[in-house]
């Protein structure tokens, strides 16, 4: 069954035309690669899935067979889709403990009151929310940096947050966009390894973006290709990467000399 | 000094260990003989500045929840404060309420004009949200100066002081234990909300609207929740002026320039830091009274103050020593590290 599901999807920007008319079924419970050269849409198809960005009227987004194209980003949350950013956004003065809190925001009990119902059940449920959100520190190796401002962290530490971060949102759809950028290829494979983990953990459907094709190959069972905001080609990864139209679309333009290799050596 | 501040923090927190309001009773017991000490060992008059700083904490305190914790702009609180001194003083002249109700109407009345200067926030930021709030602030000032039923010209006189049976609060002294209740409660609950969810959501949505919104957090309503909550403070503490001896009014108390002030203590306090609004405002309370005499330079001495702080210590007095006690516990945790040499 298909968790989420786009149809005719588009989003322009002015005259630039981000998204064109995109069908994607992400099945439940897989993990889904989205690939595509920089500027290719795949920012943009996680800003419209989540609320950032509303889509073009004719587009339809349904999320466990509900359409949810016409929602706030908070009630796409609180629905069960949860994303990091490309450039991470961390509440950076805010603790460690404090960001992925914020991520837990929409499964508080009693609301906005409860700096006023301070009475002994209210502490105890934060108490119990703030154990939960230590173990998914230590998971991810951050537990001992829980106090300090997230700001302090180092550059691969900060990407390990905003995954807890949205973890912690307890999502059924995660979204990562574009998780390893800048890592080296060790630290790559461990987070890719940490990914896989948090889904069978978890039980989550995942889908992540990259424009470096290696990344996903090994990981994901279903990977969709962009290019110039439409869908070039659909499929495993062993089919994606033959395909005559994702090569061109990777050789036929201006690319960093890793991402050329990548190709050559897929 | 930052040693003995240290000091003073670890004592309280290990009292709050013990219980958690025991740290406030401590402090509450401590701020009791004040007026006593003020009164006779300097003058009366001080008492009355302490009661002044006093408001202007609950000012500040809730000033700091919107543009501190929330990270909006307004400059319009004084409208606010405005709002609730009127409100209540004329609940009180014109229908003889007594203050314990004239007040807390005041105060829900305040809080929601909060939500009317909040309103401009869930489209609005930085300079142009800034602008919206001061037309709205001004608006009420105005509205005050040309309605002769509040007050314009004469302004609002012989505004009933609070009572207790027949206890009445018509002294500085007196009132000393009415307005430093409030504004202790008020310090304390700032801190309540700066831990909670609540709170939480605020400082999100200062550090990053978008993420926060795709957090899961309510990113208008929780603008306004800040606006509505910070009013209510202003409520409080405009009521309080209102009654307070000689229980006199005038639309001149409620201008630009006491935005001006309000908006120093914040920053020199340091924005964000619920102490450093507290220290603030009653900088603030000292150095307007010390200048009063050249009440015509004020505003450019408050200007001034406010440049030089936000160039040279950005984070306000709050901020250094914040800073400065951080520094000190690393260096703690580093000597502990390595033992005794
Ligand atoms: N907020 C925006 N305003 C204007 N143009 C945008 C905006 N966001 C994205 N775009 C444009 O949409 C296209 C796709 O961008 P993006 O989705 O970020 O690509 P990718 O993530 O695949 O690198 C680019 O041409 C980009 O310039
Ligand atoms: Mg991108």
């Amino acid at each position: 069954m298909a968790l989420l599901e786009t149809r005719g999807l588009s989003k322009s920007f002015g005259g630039v035309q981000a998204l064109r008319d995109v069908d994607i079924k992400i099945q439940q419970e897989s993990i889904h690669g989205l690939i595509g050269p920089n500027g290719s849409g795949k920012s943009t198809f996680f800003n419209v899935i989540t609320g950032v960005y509303r889509p073009d009227s004719g587009s339809s987004v349904s999320f466990s067979n509900q359409e949810i194209s016409h929602l706030p980003p908070h009630k796409i949350a609180a629905l069960g889709i949860s994303r990091t950013f490309q450039l991470l956004r961390l509440f950076l003065e805010m603790t460690v403990l404090e960001n992925v809190m914020v991520g837990y925001h929409c499964h508080t009990p009693y609301g906005f009151l409860s700096p006023i119902l301070q009475g002994s059940k209210v502490r105890e449920t934060d108490e119990k929310i703030r154990d939960e959100m230590i173990e998914l520190l230590q998971f991810l190796g951050l537990a001992s940096y829980a106090n300090l401002p997230a700001g302090e962290l180092s550059g691969g530490q900060r990407r390990l947050l905003s995954l807890g971060r949205a973890i912690a949102m307890k999502p059924k759809l995660l979204l990562l966009d574009e998780p390893g950028a800048g890592l080296s290829p060790v630290n790559l494979d461990n987070l890719m390894h940490t990914i896989l983990s948090l889904k069978e953990k978890y039980e989550l459907t995942v889908v992540v973006v990259e424009h470096i094709l290696k990344v996903v190959m090994n990981t994901c069972e279903q990977i969709t290709v962009l290019d110039h905001g439409q869908k070039i080609a659909e499929g495993s990864p062993e089919e994606v990467q033959n395909d005559h139209a994702v090569i061109e679309a990777y050789l036929g333009r201006e690319m960093a000399d890793e991402d050329i290799r990548q190709v050559i050596r897929a | 000094m930052i040693g003995f501040l240290s000091a003073v923090e670890g004592f309280f927190t290990g009292l709050s260990r013990v219980h958690r309001l025991l740290p406030w009773i401590l402090a509450y017991l401590l701020l009791l003989p004040l007026p006593y000490l003020l009164k006779h060992g300097i003058n009366e008059y001080y008492v009355d500045l302490a009661n002044r700083a006093c408001l202007f904490i609950l000012l500040s305190v809730g000033l700091n929840i919107v543009k501190g914790f929330c990270g909006q702009v307004t400059v319009g609180h004084i409208g606010l404060y405005a709002i609730g001194a009127v409100s209540s003083a004329l609940l009180a002249l014109n229908y003889n309420l007594p203050f314990w109700v004239s007040a807390p109407i005041a105060v829900i009345i305040t809080g929601l004009a909060g939500i009317l200067v909040g309103l401009p926030s869930v489209r609005l930021e930085g300079a142009y949200l800034a602008l919206a709030t001061l037309g709205l602030g001004e608006s009420v000032r105005i509205m005050i100066a040309v309605t002769p039923a509040l007050g314009s010209s004469t302004g609002l006189m012989m505004i009933p002081e609070p009572s207790i049976g027949e206890f009445i609060f018509d002294n500085f002294e007196s009132y000393y234990y009415l307005v430093m209740t409030c504004a202790l409660i008020g310090i304390y609950l700032s801190f309540a909300i700066l831990k909670s969810s609540t709170g939480r959501a605020f400082q999100a949505i200062r550090e990053d609207a978008i993420a926060a919104s795709v957090a899961g957090i309510n990113v208008p309503f929780y603008k306004l929740l800040a606006f509505v909550i910070s009013a209510l403070y202003a409520g409080l503490a405009g009521a309080l002026f209102a009654h307070m001896p000689p229980g006199y009014l005038h639309h001149n108390n409620f201008t630009i320039i006491e935005m001006v002030t309000l908006l120093l203590m914040v920053v020199l306090g340091g924005i964000g830091n619920v102490w450093g609004g507290v220290i603030g405002a009653i900088m603030v309370t000292i150095i307007y009274d010390q200048t009063k005499d050249y009440y015509f330079y004020q505003p450019l001495i408050f200007g001034i103050i406010m440049v030089v702080m936000v160039v040279f210590m950005p984070h306000g007095i709050g901020g250094v020593v914040k800073q400065a006690m951080i520094k000190r516990k690393f260096i703690e945790k580093h000597e502990e590290a390595s033992g005794p040499a």
